[in-house]
């Protein structure tokens, strides 16, 4: 039996142009900050689950599972909630200021989920009441058996990304901690997230500890040849266009259902996926970049250098070299990030004005995929894991 | 084979939206106030369609403007003038080199001088179509010219044919236990209000402030069917294990995601194109979709436990009324 122990709470996000804003999330330890997004919910195809929220913000706050079925609060199945004939929540919920409930369910199908705040959801998600939910599939095993949806299903993985999308409109979460109307008709998205930050602070690592409420990094590494199972969840109110620059990834599930009909395989490829709001999409990606070995790096023409687009300082991803796995010369006064020579191009929101911070290029939904010479990342990058909270 | 006659005429009128009245536009018979989404139209596969659809004659409540019918999806639409005329292709209609509809129109006249075009074809492929305004649609489709065709495949309500109680036929795993049409849409009362006749509305100034399920906002979607101008009610009654087909279009302007409660359902057909064939199986599952505007999609929900289920737009500015939930594009789905 899983048991996830979660707390709603406010908190405040950090914006790269210098902003703090409040928001509401789910937290992992009393003891522990509200996060953007919420603690992502690792289990296991069969096992039963608790999900124990805690919640210590001014309205109540619950947890709506899509997908999953036969979720119970004690003998129950959840239902909408009414409050003298009018419909409060989707599902029961836990009072204002420290009540409590707790979910039960055993989810049946491996996949991607979304879970979110099914009471004033209009508020409530967009303020950060969001998170991912991973279900893996029975026989999963991390060591023999990495697959997203069983063996057989042609769903194996080296390693795997979750990237969960939003937007955030500094207004009506200011309104909301001055005690002033919250006019969704209003709502015009300055900020939008991967992970919850904004470009460039998608590309920094999980737990940056100058971003305390946004434990998660959005870049993706891997190694060339590898599969990669990039998990998109939409957990915004709009449709965002995402795409690897000059790649593709084939999409194997939508909304946590692996699209195959009996020995007809649904998967297709896609340059952009379109990512719409509470969907998900588990996609498999792979790098083999023109015929790349490490016998034969790809054959390029090494641009002018007042050709090439090298950033300020802290922009730089260029390793000085086209070859993978070796490192050139960079002009003065240039910092590269580069680490080894690994190959970056970009993964973002095809709606431009999405990559900007409040109108500001670059920023928003944007990050890069980084592909490492054969050998050089280690194992631990691209691992997915139940996070344990303090109490 | 039967050949169906349905006389329409595009009215004023008001429907009602979180207590407030406000004026729309929209398609009647010749009895009565004009409907919200316009008359269901019902057919069956090889059926012949005619639908007249008059401007001034006898109508009191005319909009003023010229009024003429688009099929999107439907091929071979013929049109013939009404009281005499030949019948002819349906074209985009140009004045001085100008387009002025996308289709054949029925211009004003004055009470005494019948005017109407007939639209004919024969219903050929089951499915949902919308049929909606082909004249200054950005305009006259927000203010409620539209509806829906529902074509059924022959045999569907004769018990014991392959194909009754299907959407698509036999083998499109298309067989349902309740089916329910809702269609989707948006409604800028600031524009409704400021509407003038054959005066150009700058769509620029666009806000829609109310979210339709078939022409109403929740809670009055869980309303049953009514004779109002807002006549279908979207609640869905069925039972545990029952099929649940939902028929969902978007006649809007903006794309919506419609969620089905939690709950997950498998989208059998795209407008209106069947997804599962004999060879074929193209059919997927989702918790909700994403339809752009003038799309549709059929789904078959299967509710498992007994209970309520809220079905609702997932864009969640979508599901207030006044800037508050409950409201807008929601209905209630009850498993008994």
């Amino acid at each position: 039996m899983a048991v996830i122990n979660l707390w709603a709470k406010q908190g405040y996000m950090s914006t790269p142009d210098g902003q703090s804003i409040y928001f509401w999330g789910y937290s992992k330890g009393a003891a522990e900050p509200a996060q953007l997004p919420g603690p992502p919910i690792i289990v296991k195809q069969g096992e039963a689950v608790t999900i124990n929220l805690t919640n210590n913000l001014p309205e109540p706050v619950s947890v709506f599972l899509p997908g999953q079925t036969g979720v119970k609060v004690g003998s129950q199945f959840v239902k909408p909630q009414y409050s003298g004939g009018n419909l409060i929540s989707f599902v029961n919920y836990a009072s204002s200021n420290g009540g409590t409930v707790s979910y039960t369910f055993t989810p049946t199908r491996p996949g991607t989920y979304i879970y979110e705040s099914g009471t004033n959801p209009h508020k409530q998600v967009l303020l950060g009441l969001y998170g991912g939910i991973v279900v893996r599939p029975e026989d999963y095993d991390e060591n023999t058996s990495r697959t997203a949806y069983g063996s057989g299903t042609d769903t194996e993985f080296d390693r795997e990304y979750l990237i969960i999308f939003s937007e955030i409109d500094p207004s009506l979460h200011q309104a909301v901690i001055e005690g002033k109307p919250y006019m969704i008709s209003k709502h015009h998205p300055r900020y939008w997230t991967m992970n919850g930050r904004c470009a460039p602070d998608t590309m920094l690592p999980d737990n940056a500890p100058y971003l305390p409420s946004q434990p998660y990094g959005a870049m993706v590494m891997a190694e060339p040849t590898e599969k990669v199972l990039i998990r998109y969840i939409g957990a915004g109110i709009d449709s965002h266009p995402l795409h690897p620059h000059g790649n593709h990834t084939r999409i194997i599930a939508m909304d946590g259902r692996l699209l195959k009909n009996g020995a007809r395989d649904r998967s297709f490829k896609r340059f952009t996926v379109l990512v719409g709001p509470g969907q998900t999409y588990d996609q498999i990606f792979q790098w083999t970049g023109l015929g790349y070995t490490l016998d034969n790096p790809i054959p390029t023409i090494i641009p002018n250098r007042r050709n090439l687009g090298i950033g300020e300082a802290g922009w730089t991803m260029w390793s000085g070299s086209p070859y993978l796995g070796e490192k050139g010369e960079i002009p003065e006064g240039v910092v590269s990030f580069n680490e080894v020579g690994e190959y970056h191009f970009m993964l973002h929101s095809h709606s431009e004005p999405k990559i900007t911070n409040w109108g500001a290029f670059p920023g928003g939904m944007m990050t890069m995929i980084s592909i490492y010479p054969t050998g050089f990342l280690s194992p631990d990058v691209g691992v997915l894991s139940q996070p344990v909270g303090k109490e | 084979m039967a050949t169906l006659f349905f006389s329409l005429w595009v009215k004023r009128g008001t429907v009602t939206l979180n207590n407030q009245n406000i004026p729309f536009w929209g398609l009647a018979t010749l009895a009565t106030g004009p409907r919200l989404p316009g008359p269901t139209i019902k057919a069956k596969v090889n059926d012949n369609i005619r639908i007249r659809l008059s401007n001034s004659f006898l109508n009191i409540k005319q909009i003023g403007e010229p009024v003429g019918l688009m099929f999107p999806g439907i091929e071979g639409v013929m049109v013939e003038e009404w009281p005499a005329g030949n019948s002819r292709p349906v074209q985009p209609q140009y004045i001085n080199g100008e387009l002025v509809a996308f289709t054949d129109y029925v211009d004003r006249g004055s009470i005494f001088l019948p005017k109407g075009l007939i639209y004919k074809f024969q219903a050929k492929k089951p499915g949902i179509y919308l049929y909606e305004s082909g004249v200054k649609s950005e305009k006259q489709i927000q203010m409620g010219v539209y509806g829906i065709i529902v074509i059924k495949p022959v045999g569907y309500n004769m018990p014991g044919h392959s194909n009754y109680k299907t959407a698509y036929g036999a083998g499109t795993n298309s067989n349902y236990d309740v089916e329910k049409v809702l269609v989707m849409g948006e409604i800028d009362t600031t524009m409704h209000e400021n509407v003038v006749p054959e005066k150009n509305y700058n769509m620029l100034d666009f806000k829609p402030n109310n979210w339709i399920l078939n022409g109403r906002v929740y809670p009055h979607t869980i309303d049953s069917d009514n004779n109002s101008s807002q006549p279908y009610g979207s609640r869905i009654n069925c039972r545990v294990n029952d099929r649940v087909l939902l028929r969902i279009a978007n006649a809007g302007y903006e794309a919506h995601t419609f969620y089905f409660g939690g709950l997950t359902g498998r989208i059998i057909a795209e407008d209106s194109y069947p997804l599962v064939s004999a060879d074929s199986d193209l059919s997927y599952e989702k918790n909700g979709i994403t339809l752009a505007p003038g799309q549709t999609a059929d789904v078959i929900i299967i509710p498992t436990a007994r209970g309520e289920y809220i079905l609702y737009d997932r864009d969640y500015n979508h599901i207030v009324n006044e800037e508050s939930f409950p409201g807008g594009m929601m209905t209630s789905m009850v498993a008994g």
